[in-house]
């Protein structure tokens, strides 16, 4: 049994949203954009497994088992991100988000 | 203040601190190296929230899976491993529009009844009997997606696509 004050937990995942929010939007380079979204992600990932743990809700093991698919979905979409940097590679030789205009242009 | 917060806050300092040295830094590979040791931090918060199927979980597939993918991702796409990104300066609107979006969820806190709950610690059992049992579509829909995504990565990067 712990007891530790939910203020703090949604504190500390409001802050790591926001870190990952400053990444997305400021970060060039493809892969420092992928990191960006897991800080993201692992924020919401968190509030999930605190709140699973709450007692009193009566649905506890909903929130694991969603922190579960989580968990799943981010290492798919790593898996994806990483198959377009190798695409983006191939085609422009560098994999600057910048760069990838073509449909803009 | 009991000893679990005292260790709650620790984590968190270390998670908000490794975060955003991640996105700072300039050099890649350390990058990946300061994300591996924010992931394992958080496995650790899951341990503390007893919740360590989680915990597992995410010392398995994020620090282990998620870091090696992104080594593997600037090991083929550089010919220097170790040279630095072009500095991308800090530019005040993401900044702003960041800290705005953390201030009206830190001002949102108040909302929340601020009694420490006593958190309790689930068998792995029973998160498998709910995976298996109520929650069982979701699980379903997860090995979908991943399925397609499986499909989707090999068509984007499979050879003589121009």
């Amino acid at each position: 049994m712990t007891a530790i004050p939910p203020d703090l937990v949604l504190g500390l995942s409001s802050a790591l949203l926001g870190v990952g929010l400053f990444g997305i939007l400021t970060r060039r380079n493809f892969i420092l954009l992928l990191i960006a979204i897991e800080i993201a992600m692992n924020a919401a990932i968190l509030n999930f497994v605190y709140f699973a743990a709450f007692n009193g809700t009566g649905a506890g093991l909903s929130g694991q088992a969603a922190a579960v698919v989580i968990i799943g979905l981010a290492a798919t979409e790593v898996a994806v991100g990483l198959a377009i940097v190798l695409a983006l590679n191939r085609l422009k030789g560098s994999i600057n988000v910048a760069e990838a205009a073509t449909l803009r242009n | 203040m009991n000893l679990e917060t005292l260790g709650f806050l620790g984590l968190a300092v270390v998670a908000l601190a490794t975060a955003v040295l991640a996105l700072l830094v300039r050099e890649l590979v350390h990058t990946i190296l300061w994300v591996a040791v924010f992931f394992v931090d958080l496995a650790a918060i899951y341990f503390l929230l007893e919740a360590s199927f989680l915990g597992v979980l995410q010392l398995g597939v994020y620090a282990g899976a998620v870091t090696i993918l992104l080594l593997f991702g600037v090991m083929v796409t550089r010919k220097r491993i170790f040279s630095k990104e072009a500095a991308t300066g800090i530019g005040p609107v993401p900044l702003g529009l960041a800290l705005v979006v953390v201030i009206l969820l830190f001002g949102a806190l108040p909302e929340i009844p601020s009694t420490a709950t006593p958190v309790r610690s689930y068998a792995a059992t029973d998160l498998s009997l709910t995976l298996f049992g109520p929650d069982g579509p979701w699980l379903l829909l997860l090995g979908l997606t991943m399925m397609s995504a499986l499909a989707g990565a090999i068509y984007l990067v499979r050879e003589g696509r121009e």
